[in-house]
């Protein structure tokens, strides 16, 4: 083991000597530079093995052969190894991704380079007051230095602005210092305590902590940061926004014991205010460096008040919480800047040129997922801990600045995400070059990321392997991706069953019925995609990991496993729906609002009170009586993914413009997940109803959705929009049966809700089959296509009559059990909405089928075949299905019955095929039979009595002379209940639209004024930082 | 000593006024400077005692009484120290306004905000 100071001095002695060496050639001087930079690493490293897994007590190096308080000591614990480790591989890694500079530079780069790694080493080990204001200038002045080895009219007016800003910061420092050695007669941290000062010694201390903090580039005093960011090469930006600030963030924890209680709190309340109004401000930031510096100053802001509100904490908490901030943020924020270097484009509209470049947009979306605070990186963790921590300690304000905050981040981050794939901008399609020196840094810490994740998931929690399932199928599919997507998708099928059988034991009947919902559904749905040609690259992977996180939130038995399946979930559809063609937009939409309801709910998991039993959470969820806030922020949260009004805004667009395969899963499968958390808060709900009916309003708004998604689903022209407003209508039932809160109520709810997986699917197949075929979704352009496609027909017709709920299908069974279980409650006046929806409903259904497959045949569709068989198998499994819940409704009836006689009294009798409630009976066989005798009738006479039928054709018709532009659009098809929505008038208005767009616009213009404060006038930047103090100063009442 | 206080405070107030109302870069750098003296002033009367001799340990200071007859050395140590450091930022200072003049012929910081929001 070697002695700790060398890592100062090494790196000293070699920064005088490469001005000599490199008198014998370029190679040798690199050689010794790049030697030095891993021998520091490396001497690092084992100290932190050795103090962190063996025990070794905490190094303290005396200098000057004296001890501390005469000499300056340095020390080396766990936490100084674990930052310098952090920093010096960052430094060596970025030393590496700057070789090509430090190859034709002026050696003087190599030597401030490690002048500056010996600053931060220094920093980070002593604990001597004046000590570290000589490792911070040293630190500093080899940086300013640094920036110049690009020189450009940016980066040296950045420089400027950063020099005079620094300047002043450690003027600050240095007179802080000063009074604190005027009032304690010392200079050591180990040999300064609170008690030693007066009053007036407070101001000395407030100096020393203020001028920390300003390095730490608190909002507003922090726009000379920002153009540091935006205008200084992306090598030398890792090592300022990443070892830089680490060495800076150390230090104020260094100092963090001598200050006083009354500081700190200003503090970390000034760091969730950094973390807001950066994150505002990233919305409106085009420029791809300065994005990641706005991200940068936030996570920075963020990082400082974890530090400060977790300090009372468990170690093993606050080092989860600390680090997974700390290791997260600045890793992938320097793979970021990395990446920014490697792709030169300064637009992020530009960036799209990442399209065709695989490996790199692989990188890119870890770092990304990573700094956004996505599973299964270490800032999910951190975020998770840290929001239990602040709502435990009731700071409710914090915790709301800080969600907000990371949702504008995901916005910010995903939009430039979403463009890098998605973007339309032309652009000269140059290819990028991937230079080793540049790629092997970044891959190293996309790696280290994952190592990370893997490490938490392992050691911290100890989760059951199933947890992990759906990142490793991507990994997994990942690797055989070469093979052809038929093989890949019969693997992911035969993958989907054997996760089925490998859950099956499963501890109660409503997650037998949600994983059939869920595993089989997803299963048949599975053949569909079987369609695809060629290799539908990564495709797979991230089907399957939907899937898995399906079935993962059944067995989920803590709020953390049920929130980590969900959020993985999240992620996966939310891939899988930016993979259509026009997906951007819809995608993006999709995240927000997804975002924004698993942050309500990570509040309200927060809010729950213990688990006290080992089942799964479903199941113990019952002896947890949740708070009336909880309920809400929960509902809101399920409500949100199962497409709600108010909320339902992401549904349409995502659900028509994902890929035709993939819809049904969202449609038919994704939204029974809200389905299923609405229920779980139900099962908390019903055994300790408090005081304010939450469910009620619920029942309202499941109401309200069902009938506005009916009108919305009636005046669409495009197919695939129609039924995703459908679905919302049809969950809309879903939920306000849920809220009826009855055995009848929960009964016609999961009826309903397996009921409209399978026509829903079959639906959405039957329209992909439609559209693989005809290349349109626009409903007018088509018609008469019964005759080529006669089996999508039937199966169409089947499934609409089984929506409508007529007689004889399945429908009518759960429309017959809605209006039992509204009516058995009472709630006459929701039932009559909902009949009254039901008929709605039927415009839509009419619509559908009449323009698709009924009426003229388009000239351009003469030669349309039937849809390809693999979109004909699930939807004729489909209707078996459906065919057999009809005919034998005691098939779904009787287990739904036992299912919601755990949480209710029955209410139903079952008999043989009849089914009787307090208001009726129902009997699907005898239903069958009557209708299909009823049907059967009339059609035999028309057969034999109706011989004399024309057919009339496309030429039969007479244009009365004229010919106009576009035909379809005169025909009734098109736009074809106008006249209803004329009648409604100003209810017809898209209100919810233009109120997000709305608020989507104020946040943009809000963000737009705050961010003028950055002038780019390096003395208005001086201002705020002396503005800053003086108010820092009052508030924190010195 | 409270007079060299008073006046290194005055210093470093002179200095930051300079610095955010002047306009030519070198001027601020000036200002930079001059707020630079004036924290090395307060350094260096913080550490001062009136009546009080040089701290070296010779004849004319009892060694058992050393810490009552003698100035506090350690500010005038640090002092130095700073010196230096300042040394090196304003000399660092001036060779980016050099670099900045030489590729834009302006001295004014006012051309130099195209960096912004």
């Amino acid at each position: 083991m070697v002695n700790p100071i060398y890592i100062l001095t090494l790196s000293l002695a070699a920064g005088f000597l490469l001005t000599l060496i490199d008198k014998s050639g370029r190679k040798l001087s690199l050689t010794v530079f790049y030697g030095i930079l891993s021998l520091n690493v490396f001497i690092i490293g084992e100290w932190f093995y050795r103090l962190t897994f063996l025990n070794t007590p905490t190094v303290i190096i005396n200098t000057a052969g004296f001890s501390a308080p005469l000499s300056i000591n340095l020390q080396l614990g766990m936490q100084e190894a674990f930052v310098l480790l952090f920093a010096n591989l960052t430094a060596l890694l970025s030393a590496v991704y700057l070789f090509k500079k430090f190859k034709e530079t002026h050696i003087s780069g190599l030597i401030l380079y490690l002048i500056m790694i010996v600053g931060v080493n220094g920093l980070v080990m002593t604990r001597d007051l004046f000590n570290m204001f000589v490792f911070s200038e040293i630190l500093s002045i080899s940086t300013y230095a640094l920036i110049t080895l690009t020189e450009t009219k940016k980066s040296l007016s950045a420089g400027f602005k950063y020099m005079i800003a620094g300047g002043i910061a450690s003027t600050f420092f240095l007179l802080g210092v000063t009074f604190i050695y005027y009032f304690t007669g010392n200079l050591n941290l180990d040999f300064i305590h609170l008690g030693n000062f007066s009053n007036l010694g407070f101001i000395s201390i407030f100096l020393l902590a203020i001028a920390v903090f300003i390095e730490l580039k608190p909002f507003p005093a922090n726009g000379w940061a920002l153009d540091v960011y935006e205008a200084v090469d992306s090598g030398i930006v890792s090592v300022i926004a990443v070892v830089n600030s680490a060495a800076i963030f150390f230090v104020f924890y260094k100092i963090m014991p001598i200050l006083p209680q009354n500081f700190l709190n200003v503090f970390g309340i000034a760091g969730v205010i950094t973390f807001f109004f950066s994150n505002l401000m990233g919305l409106k930031q085009k420029n791809a460096k300065r994005l990641l510096g706005y991200s940068s100053i936030g996570q920075i802001g963020l990082l400082v008040a974890s530090l400060i509100f977790t300090m009372h904490l468990p170690r093993s908490l606050m080092y989860l919480i600390v680090g997974g901030f700390f290791f997260n943020h600045l890793i992938a924020k320097a793979g970021l800047f990395w990446i920014t270097g490697i792709v030169k484009k300064e637009n992020l509209k530009d960036w799209n040129v990442l399209k065709n470049n695989k490996p790199l947009l692989v990188l890119f979306g870890i770092l990304l997922f990573a700094l956004a605070g996505f599973p299964p990186f270490a800032g999910f963790w951190a975020k998770w801990e840290f929001v239990k921590m602040l709502v435990h300690g009731k700071m409710f304000f914090v915790v709301g600045t800080i969600l907000l905050g990371s949702l504008f981040e995901v916005i910010f981050l995903f939009r430039w995400f979403t463009l890098s794939i998605k973007g339309d901008e032309k652009t000269e399609h140059k290819n990028i070059s991937l230079e080793l020196s540049k790629m092997f840094p970044t891959t190293i810490f996309a790696g280290i990321t994952i190592l990370i994740s893997v490490l938490i998931m392992k050691f911290f929690y100890d989760f059951n392997w199933l947890h992990a399932l759906p990142v490793l199928a991507v990994l997994i599919i990942n690797v055989i991706d070469f093979l052809p997507s038929k093989i890949k998708g019969i693997l992911s099928l035969a993958a989907v069953l054997t996760y089925g059988y490998l859950i099956y034991p499963l501890e109660s009947n409503i997650q037998l019925f949600f994983g059939i919902i869920f595993i089989i559904g997803s299963a048949i749905n599975i053949i569909g995609t079987l369609n695809r040609k060629g290799k539908s690259e990564g495709f797979y992977g991230l089907l399957l990991m939907m899937i898995f996180s399906f079935g993962n939130l059944l067995v989920a038995i803590t709020y953390l496993e049920f929130f980590l399946s969900w959020e993985f979930m999240t992620i996966s559809s939310f891939l899988l729906i930016l993979r259509g063609k026009k997906a951007q937009k819809a995608s993006m939409l999709y995240l927000i609002f997804s975002t924004a309801g698993a942050y309500l709910m990570m509040v309200g998991f927060s809010l729950a009170p213990d688990l006290v039993s080992n089942s799964v959470l479903i199941l113990s969820i019952s002896n947890v009586s949740l708070p009336i806030a909880a309920t809400i922020l929960l509902s809101i949260g399920f409500m949100i993914k199962s497409g709600s009004l108010g909320v339902h805004i992401w549904l349409p667009e995502a659900h028509a413009e994902a890929e035709s395969d993939v819809s049904p899963f969202i449609s038919a499968i994704l939204l029974k997940a809200g389905v299923f958390g609405l229920l779980m808060v139900g099962i908390s709900y019903i055994k300790h109803t408090p005081s304010f009916d939450i469910f009620y309003w619920i029942g309202w708004i499941g109401v309200l959705t069902a009938i506005v998604g009916a009108f919305l689903a009636s005046f669409q022209e495009d197919a695939k929009r129609l039924l995703a407003y459908s679905s919302m209508s049809q969950v809309g039932y879903i939920v306000a049966s849920i809220a009826i809160l009855s055995h009848l109520g929960w009964l016609s709810a999961m009826y309903l809700s397996f009921n409209h997986m399978m026509f829903k699917s079959a639906l959405f197949i039957a329209i992909a089959g439609v559209y693989y075929r005809t290349h349109t979704r626009t409903m007018y352009e088509m018609g008469g296509l019964i005759k080529k496609m006669p089996l999508s027909f039937i199966s169409v017709l089947i499934m609409i009559i089984a929506v409508s709920g007529v007689p004889p299908l399945s429908g009518f069974g759960a429309k017959w059990l809605i209006y039992s279980s509204f009516i058995e409650k009472g709630w006459y006046l929701q039932a009559g909405v909902l009949f009254f929806a039901s008929g709605v409903s039927f415009l839509y259904l009419y619509r559908i089928i009449h323009t698709i497959f009924l009426g003229q045949l388009k000239y351009e569709h003469q030669n349309v075949k039937e849809a390809p068989i693999w979109f004909i198998i699930p939807q004729y499994i489909f209707i078996i299905g459906i065919m057999a819940i009809s005919m034998f409704p005691n098939l779904i009836i009787q287990p739904l019955n036992s299912i919601a006689m755990r949480y209710f009294n029955s209410s139903i009798i079952i008999d043989g095929y009849t089914i009787s409630s307090s208001l009726g009976y129902w009997n699907g066989n005898l239903v069958m039979y009557v209708t299909m005798g009823v049907f059967v009738v009339p059609l035999i006479f028309l057969m034999l009595f109706n011989g004399r039928m024309q057919k009339v054709k496309q030429f039969n018709i007479v244009y009365a002379a004229e010919r106009p532009e576009s035909p379809q659009t005169t025909h009734v098809a098109h736009n074809m209940y106008a006249h209803y929505r004329k009648a409604l008038g100003g209810w017809g208005k898209p209100r919810i639209w233009d109120f997000w767009h709305e608020v989507s616009e104020w946040s943009h213009s809000l963000a737009d004024s705050i961010r003028q404060l950055y002038t780019g006038n390096g003395q208005t930047y001086i201002l705020h930082i002396i503005m800053y103090v003086i108010v820092i100063y009052f508030i924190s009442g010195v | 000593m409270i007079f060299s206080l008073i006046l290194g405070f005055l210093l470093l107030i002179i200095g930051l006024y300079g610095m955010l109302t002047q306009k030519n870069l070198i001027k601020i750098v000036i200002g930079f400077s001059i707020v630079d003296t004036g924290t090395h002033i307060i350094i260096v009367s913080i550490g001062y005692l009136s009546g009080k001799t040089a701290p070296i340990l010779d004849s004319t200071v009892d060694l058992a009484n050393a810490a009552k007859q003698v100035v506090d050395p350690i500010p005038s140590a640090l002092v130095l120290t700073a010196i230096v450091i300042g040394l090196a930022v304003t000399a660092l200072m001036l060779s980016f306004v050099i670099k900045l003049y030489q590729k834009n012929k302006s001295l004014s910081i006012d051309d130099y905000q195209e960096l912004k929001w």
